[in-house]
């Protein structure tokens, strides 16, 4: 019972790692194709970038709130990187246009970390604000190009693969830039976990009254957390731009509710405190997984969002229902703790 | 808003006391509402961006043309901006909306289609149960997200992106992605009739505002919603009945977004899974605009639709100006930024004088205040 519960995880990743398990030995048995080095190589490749994104993402999340401008903060930035450069024709080399593109993501998520802290406005709204002020920005200022050729650094880097082999279904190439989404999966767990600001994200997500009473400088880290996603965002824009050996500034966007739809099913509660980066890298991969699944079978992949839908309900309604029994049995109605000084207070 | 249920009956058989009632009705009405900051706001907003627009494009801005592409274009946004208004009321959200909306207009389009196919006129003359079917599914969701929010218990936001996601996902394996094309000729007639200059659209979105005003402000329903998103725990002590409430409130709101499905049809005879695929947070944009309080317990449907008709007229005063739509994204952001900052600005300005500005953030500090009296009182 208690290796049970310890293997459930703090967010259930146990219980998402099972189910991904499930399906990939499901999928396995139904059609022996799936089982194969291409099928992993190629999720892989399509889960880069959603990771990434989520990524940025579950720190909004962990802090308790929602950020719906990151798609365009990532295409915006990327863009305009990838525009600066084709305009004045020359190439800095990849490390300057990733850092260029960083520091405009990172610019973009000040003023969304500025609005959101300095005046303690719901973080929806804000974004909701500032991603019509972004989209609109680019497009107006930067330009509506599409760009089907990239700067030669970046070109080159589109075709670069970790591995390359040979198998029996043909050859199966893992990209390079998986590695990049693994390093940030990496520095940002180890950030959560054993940083100061990452505890500061769980602390202001549980409760902020109670984090500023902790000594935790919440305007400060706010402000910080907004800028840290803005430049992972930016990363997970410049991967995008590089994958898709294009640049589109309308790519992307209209994709935010998908990927908060992966980190809530990753276990990261919507109310802030709770998430880890193994429940949303799990995410991400069972959407991936599934959606590859279903082509196979030959499901119309239309049907993705759909069981990406039935899957929330199936997890969020399972952890309400627990919730809502674990309450009933400490005898308090079911929004628990804060109900019973006044309870008591009545008897 | 409520001038229209105004008729007094009174006994008094002299023309000026009925008068002098009818009067003290109405200025109360409209006083009470625009003692309400959103509505107050948003109706100054909407005479400077008419105003500004009118000067600026005379011309072309006040020609009959765009002022009644205005009325046309403003009702399918403003009803399902009054559905989320709504759910917002009780404290929740409702993203799944615009996805009812198009999986209403969805069923209604396949539905004549087949009919027709059948033995044509078929469609034409069953335009009355089509249009009934289509408001159906809307409520059915509706009741769907109220379940899930109500007796499973999952937070309204998180419900409703899944239900999102399912009636989308829904609506795109039905039209394989593609878009349908067919609906009742009355349909179409009816979105272009109009009486006098004002289109038959527009109506309808009066007619609903005036509806869900008195359903909000003279029910007991309405009452019952803005308790239960005000403080749901007093609401519960209070005995209200939370489950039922709000999945009333998910039904009602389900029931527009199939309203607003039939006004899709009423402008286009077409119906497609991702059509107004913007509207998702651009009614989210209006509802908060015209004062509605994201946190639950306060809203106003006159709020909403003077929110509605400023947007339209900011995008269509941009058309006339030949400003590209990009440029109106960010005026749209803009304006919500801006007047969301504003709002907090007004009533933390004289704490922030008192106690300066050394430590975190201003608001922060009245919460402070506040639980510091909360500590003092306990003691």
């Amino acid at each position: 019972m208690q290796l049970l519960r310890k293997f459930r995880g703090a967010n259930n990743e146990g219980s998402l790692a099972l189910i991904l398990l499930v399906v990939v030995i499901g999928m396995s048995l139904l059609n022996p194709v799936f089982f194969s080095v291409n099928t992993a190589f190629s999720i892989l490749r399509a889960a880069t970038v959603p990771m990434i994104l989520a990524l940025a993402v579950l720190l909004v999340i962990i802090s308790g709130g929602i950020d719906v401008s990151f798609p365009v903060v990532a295409i915006g930035s990327a863009y305009t990187a990838v525009t600066i450069c084709l305009k004045t024709g020359f190439d800095p080399g990849l490390p300057a246009i990733f850092g260029m593109a960083i520091i405009i993501g990172g610019l973009l998520g000040l003023v969304n970390g500025f609005v959101i802290a300095k005046f303690r406005l719901p973080t929806l709204i804000v974004t909701l604000g500032t991603q019509g002020i972004f989209f609109g920005a680019m497009l107006v200022y930067v330009g509506t190009r599409y760009y089907p050729s990239l700067p030669a650094s970046m070109a080159a880097l589109s075709g670069v693969n970790v591995i390359e082999l040979t198998t029996s279904a043909g050859r199966a190439y893992l990209h390079v830039l998986v590695l990049l989404s693994i390093a940030i999966a990496l520095i940002i767990w180890a950030v959560l976990k054993y940083t100061m600001f990452g505890r500061s994200l769980y602390a202001i997500g549980g409760d902020v009254e109670g984090a500023r009473r902790a000594g935790i400088r919440v305007v400060r880290t706010q402000l910080l957390i907004y800028v840290l996603v803005g430049m992972v965002a930016a990363i997970g824009g410049v991967a995008y731009v590089v994958m898709s050996r294009s640049a589109n500034p309308q790519d992307l966007v209209g994709g935010e509710l998908d990927i908060i739809a992966a980190v809530v099913l990753g276990g990261a509660s919507i109310f802030g405190g709770r998430g880890s980066v193994l429940g949303t890298v799990l995410g991400v991969l069972l959407i991936q997984v599934i959606n590859n699944s279903l082509l196979l079978v030959g499901v119309p992949s239309a049907w993705l969002r759909a069981a990406v839908g039935l899957l929330l309900i199936l997890g969020v309604g399972a952890q309400a229902v627990s919730a809502r029994r674990s309450a009933q049995r400490i005898h308090t109605v079911d929004t628990g703790e804060a109900v019973r000084p006044e309870l008591e207070k009545v008897s | 808003m409520k001038t229209e249920h105004a008729q007094p009956e009174t006994g008094a058989n002299s023309f000026a006391a009925m008068n002098n009632r009818i009067g003290r009705v109405v200025a109360d009405a409209i006083g009470r509402t625009l003692r309400d900051r959103g509505v107050s706001r948003m109706l100054i907003a909407l005479l400077v961006a008419f105003g500004f627009f009118a000067v600026m494009k005379p011309q072309i801005f006040l020609g009959p043309i765009n002022l009644q592409n205005i009325m046309v274009a403003a009702p399918e946004v403003g009803v399902i901006a009054i559905a989320m208004m709504l759910a917002m009321l009780t404290g929740g959200i409702d993203l799944s909306l615009v996805s009812i909306a198009n999986l209403s207009a969805v069923t209604m389009s396949t539905l004549f289609t087949i009919m027709t196919a059948s033995s044509p006129g078929l469609g034409d003359s069953m335009t009355i149960p089509i249009v009934l079917l289509g408001l159906l599914v809307g409520a059915a969701c509706g009741l769907l997200n109220g379940l899930l929010i109500s007796l499973v218990g999952i937070t309204p936001i998180l419900a409703t992106l899944a239900t999102m996601q399912i009636l989308n996902g829904i609506a795109i394996v039905w039209t394989g992605g593609k878009t349908l094309y067919g609906a009742p000729a009355a349909l179409t007639t009816f979105g272009k009739t109009a009486i006098g200059p004002v289109p038959m659209l527009f109506i309808v979105f009066v007619l609903v505002a005036i509806v869900i005003a008195t359903v909000v402000r003279s029910t007991a329903l309405g009452r019952k919603l803005e308790l239960q998103g005000a403080n749901p725990v007093a609401a519960r002590f209070s005995g209200i009945p939370s489950r039922s409430v709000l999945i009333s409130s998910y039904t009602i709101g389900g029931l527009l977004a199939g309203l607003a499905g039939v006004l899709f049809l009423c402008r286009n005879p077409t119906a497609s899974a991702d059509y107004g695929a913007s509207y998702v947070l651009l009614v989210i944009v209006i509802a908060v605009l015209g004062g509605t309080n994201p946190n639950g317990g306060f809203a106003t449907v006159a709020g909403v639709v003077l929110a509605t008709l400023t947007l339209q007229v900011v995008s269509s005063g941009f058309t006339a100006l030949r400003l590209s739509p990009y440029q109106y994204s960010i005026a749209q952001g803009v304006i919500l930024v801006v007047v969301m900052i504003l709002d907090t600005i007004d009533w933390s300005r004289p704490k922030w004088r008192k106690r300066g500005v050394t430590t975190d953030s201003a608001s922060l500090q009245t919460t402070q205040v506040g639980t510091i009296k909360k500590d003092k009182e306990q003691e």
